[in-house]
């Protein structure tokens, strides 16, 4: 690998000393932990008094693996639901707010490159995530306890995780080059994150009535990959098929979720170097 | 011939379908500091934009300390310090990690990185305030910052778009005195501002621009005594009587007086430096008692308004 490349991946670039610095400053820095936490512990919380509330209502031994389970779906979903919220915040201004503070010009005249200087970006916005999602690990750990869920699924959950979250703060940077101003930026980064979400979840449900209806009402088997398709491209897809649900395992092609997620990071990494290059007239 | 440090030939740049820069061209000498000069909108920011490698030109080319900006851009940025007209400070930084942070974008390693950020911190006279946070200094201070992070990696070129603007007196006086002592240091600077009377103390040639085109060239150094044979103002004040003032300056060919208070007039004279010699020994023989005699080319003011004067 030439010294070019290493130079691009290496740790002590820069632009992630000074991002780092600079977002570890900021109020938010332990705030958003703080509140994140406090958010996910109330959410465990209230899944355990539910799992028990329930068990007793409806009369039957309740087993520690029901809880166990319980706990680790719905942290994992949460998280996945607050750090999707949070991901356009930090990764859709990174580029902006060099545009707006006007200091855009003094990186693209030093001798940075503008892949070095996404790839701060990045990692930067990346890392910050990464606290948050790693900061949560024991609340998940608290499964263990319970029994019913086992470690490999708790490193799928976080690989997956990473993935997703990775390739939605590509696409962030990638409105960021675009846009002159963060607050078109952000939004077009929610607007994304919204039609991955939703738009994905709609078109799914839509052919899978049309599917249904073909059938007569009356079908076992999961919906076939046409169907499930447009899911693929769903944040929340890869982790239905780690749920231990005999209906939510028929959604059963993840590496495909996974490709499309790295795909799609992978291209709005390079548009968002190549508009770098070429954003000498919006500074 | 002198090396030149700043080579462009034929440069064009449409913005969206409006001309930014059509068919310029200039050379810039090693030592040389060059004011660039012209109405807004003229071209002087997207020249120095193609210069500092920010933007790509549509046609033409453009050297800088030999090398081109399109096809080796790194090399370029190694040499160039690049100042531009609103120069951006990361507010939340302290000013030695500010400093810091830029050093290493110019891959500074030490000892020469530590040495680069004491001597601009010395440059900017901000060696006390080291650990304070970039946004409590003045607009003054940030510019003074700003230029010594240009200065970092001594640059053998500057490229200054509108350095002196928002600054107060003081600020504009310091750095006119920052950029002649870069000039005397052998730094080529090309500066572009609206502040003529700036531009007109330190530059050693004034460049005016119009439309994205060269519109004229102006020797400062020379500007002030003017050549033999060009257009020179004349200011005259004498003592009694103006009947015997008058018929000299009436018998002057093609002299026109501009302005009349008393004693006191300015003249215009298109035959330069001899007709003033002559006029001066005319007023003597005719027996004025001459008190004030200036004889100057019209200044960098005058010459925009005549070059510029009918532009909006």
């Amino acid at each position: 690998m030439s010294s070019r490349v290493l130079g691009f991946f290496r740790i002590s670039n820069p632009m992630i000393r000074k991002e780092l610095r600079q977002r570890l400053r900021e109020r938010r820095a332990w705030l958003l932990p703080s509140l994140y936490l406090l958010v996910l512990s109330g959410t465990v919380a209230f899944c355990y008094y539910m799992v028990v509330q329930e068990g007793t209502q409806r009369g039957t031994e309740l087993q520690g693996a029901d809880i166990g389970q319980a706990i680790f779906y719905t942290v994992v979903f949460t998280q996945l639901a607050v750090l999707l919220l949070m991901a356009p915040v930090f990764s859709a201004g990174a580029i902006t707010i060099e545009k707006e503070q006007r200091t855009l010009s003094g990186l693209l005249t030093s001798l940075l490159t503008a892949p070095q200087i996404w790839w701060g970006k990045f990692v930067s916005a990346l890392l910050y995530l990464f606290l948050l999602l790693f900061s949560a690990l024991p609340l998940l750990a608290l499964s263990f306890a319970f029994g019913g869920v086992e470690p490999l699924a708790l490193l799928k959950a976080t690989g997956a995780m990473v993935l997703v979250l990775a390739s939605i703060s590509a696409v962030g940077l990638w409105c960021s080059a675009t846009f002159r101003r963060s607050v078109h930026s952000t939004a077009a980064g929610y607007a994304i994150v919204l039609v991955l979400t939703i738009v994905t979840a709609v078109a799914f449900g839509i052919l899978l009535a049309h599917w249904t209806h073909s059938l007569g009402g009356n079908h076992q088997d999961a919906p076939p990959v046409y169907v499930q398709a447009p899911l693929f491209l769903n944040p929340m897809y890869p982790f239905l098929s780690l749920l231990d649900d005999t209906d939510l395992r028929k959604f059963a092609y993840p590496a495909s979720s996974y490709l499309l997620f790295t795909a799609m990071g992978l291209l709005a990494a390079a548009f968002a170097i190549r508009r770098l290059r070429r954003s000498g007239e919006q500074v | 011939m002198m090396e030149a440090m700043i080579e462009i030939q034929g440069l064009r740049k449409n913005y969206r379908g409006i001309r930014g820069l059509n068919e310029f061209s200039l050379r810039v000498e090693r030592g040389d500091l060059v004011g660039l000069v012209g109405p807004n909108g003229a071209g002087k920011s997207t020249l120095i934009k193609i210069l500092a490698t920010l933007l790509p030109a549509d046609s033409g080319s453009a050297c800088v300390a030999g090398e081109d900006v399109a096809k080796t851009p790194a090399a370029v940025r190694a040499a160039v310090g690049y100042l531009p007209d609103v120069p951006g400070v990361y507010q939340d930084m302290r000013i030695a990690e500010f400093l810091e942070f830029f050093a290493d974008a110019f891959r500074l390693k030490e000892p020469a990185r530590g040495g680069a950020v004491a001597r601009a911190l010395a440059q900017a006279g901000l060696e006390e305030r080291r650990d304070d946070f970039v946004e409590h200094l003045s607009l003054g201070w940030k510019q003074r910052l700003h230029l010594a992070k240009t200065l970092l990696h001594d640059p053998r070129v500057l490229l200054l778009d509108e350095p002196a603007t928002g600054l107060d007196p003081l600020a504009r006086i310091a750095l006119r005195e920052q950029l002649r002592q870069l000039h005397a240091a052998g730094v080529t600077i090309l500066i572009s501002s609206h502040i003529l009377a700036d531009l007109e103390d330190i530059c050693t040639r004034i460049v005016f621009i119009a439309d994205g085109k060269n519109v004229n060239e102006v020797q400062a150094a020379a500007s002030a005594a003017g050549p033999a044979g060009a257009l020179l103002h004349c200011e005259i004040e004498w003592e009694g009587a103006a009947e015997a003032a008058e018929r000299v300056l009436a018998a002057i060919p093609g002299a026109a007086i501009i302005e009349k208070k008393g004693n006191w007039r300015r003249i215009e004279l298109p035959g330069g430096a001899a007709q003033a010699s002559s006029l001066l020994r005319g007023l003597l023989d005719a027996g004025v008692a001459v008190l004030h005699f200036d004889a100057r080319g019209p200044g960098l003011e005058e010459r925009y308004r005549r070059t510029f004067g009918g532009r909006p």
